[in-house]
């Protein structure tokens, strides 16, 4: 799987990632805060400028805001159609800048620091005996490690429909891909507990 | 938590996130695209339950967090959930939780096929269907400042799609418990 990190050496790659994300928290509040279009306007300018400052290749910088833009651009014109102007550029430059500004996160924190993070702010639930913060790392490789195997065994599935003549259909697809990839699951935890990488059980 | 459960759930995970990379489908008398990334939200309710499902769907908020490009149309970043439609998202857990356990409380082993069958399909609705809208709608009203009744509207079309996915979840839920029980032995 491809991240959507960027390798780089800005202001942003060398910012602690708790730093980023409390910024982004920090700012999307005030962002909900103020209903003033010039001063959301400058802010929405301010992201813009934050982002532009990765220098990633403008078709991949637009490419990687494309999707999110277009629901706010589509829910700004509904808004503008049955609700009123006003309310539809406060809407647009709140939730332009907090993609831009989530955006810049995202393109200069790298997965490992990312979960590094996670792990950390995960101890204090620990304690609790809600979760054990390790087990989060965990997850999260074995979900990276299966994505390309259920991929492989869903295009063989759909192969076995096309050698027989059958048309592929939701149901006949996911029935089996879901079964054959569940089963795999006690020779997995098999192996992880062999393993003893999550410590005593 | 037993180390199977975990397994179970970041398998499913895996799943949820191949759903995403099919291609959507367009039927001819709904007007939007379906995809069928949240049609593995309700799966993951109706075979898991709710403790594993719930951690199955937490799992591909936290990957597409991360910055793994997990949701459909190869979305991800942080800046998915600066999107009007993040209530969707976040509803994505309310709604495994509801469905795991309303499938829980609804579909016994002994039970004939065609109950079983009503019974997920029942679960996928109120979870996969109402208590989804009710965070989507939610979230979109108070961040466009629409109010309910106008970003009800706004989401309306796309509901003809989630019963047709209530429908699926509900089939495959009954094929898995048939081929490989799993929903019986809770988390």
């Amino acid at each position: 799987m491809r991240t959507l990190y960027v390798e780089g050496r800005s202001v942003l790659h060398r910012m602690p990632p708790r730093a980023k994300l409390l910024g982004l928290a920090v700012a999307s509040i005030v962002l909900f805060a103020t209903r003033s279009i010039p001063l959301l306007g400058m802010f929405c300018v301010a992201s813009a400028a934050v982002y532009l400052l990765l220098r990633l290749a403008p078709r991949e910088a637009f490419e990687r805001l494309r999707p999110v833009l277009l629901t706010i651009v589509v829910v700004g014109l509904f808004t503008l159609l049955f609700d009123s102007a006003i309310e539809a550029a406060v809407f647009v430059l709140r939730l332009t800048s907090l993609m831009l500004l989530a955006a810049a996160v995202t393109a200069t924190t790298g997965i490992s620091a990312f979960m590094d993070e996670i792990t950390r702010l995960a101890m204090p639930l620990e304690r609790i005996g809600l979760v054990r913060a390790a087990d989060i790392g965990l997850a999260v490789g074995l979900v990276i490690r299966f994505v390309p195997e259920v991929l492989a065994r869903t295009q063989a599935i759909r192969d076995a429909h096309h050698a027989r003549g059958l048309k592929p259909r939701m149901l006949t697809l996911a029935v089996p891909m879901i079964i054959l990839t569940l089963r795999s699951a006690d020779e997995i935890a098999a192996a992880i507990d062999a393993r003893g990488l999550r410590g005593q059980n | 938590m037993l180390t199977r459960d975990l397994v179970l759930a970041a398998l499913f995970t895996a799943i949820i996130v191949v759903l995403g990379l099919l291609p959507p489908i367009t039927l001819g008398f709904i007007p939007v695209p379906i995809t069928a990334q949240s049609l593995g939200v309700m799966t993951a309710g109706v075979v898991l339950g709710a403790k594993r499902g719930t951690i199955a769907v937490l799992l591909v908020l936290l990957l597409a967090a991360i910055g793994l490009p997990v949701l459909s149309g190869g979305r991800g970043g942080l800046g998915v959930f600066a999107a009007p439609t993040t209530g969707y998202l976040i509803g994505w857990v309310a709604a495994a939780f509801v469905t795991g356990l309303a499938s829980e409380k609804l579909v016994r082993a002994q039970q004939s096929g065609l109950i079983q069958g009503i019974g997920f399909f029942v679960a996928s609705l109120l979870g996969g269907v109402v208590v989804l809208y009710a965070f989507g709608v939610t979230y979109l009203a108070l961040v466009t400042g629409l109010g309910f009744s106008k970003a009800f509207l706004g989401s309306v079309a796309f509901i003809p799609g989630d019963v047709l996915k209530a429908v699926v979840a509900a089939l495959v839920g009954r094929a898995v418990m048939v081929g490989y029980p799993l929903l019986p032995q809770r988390a």
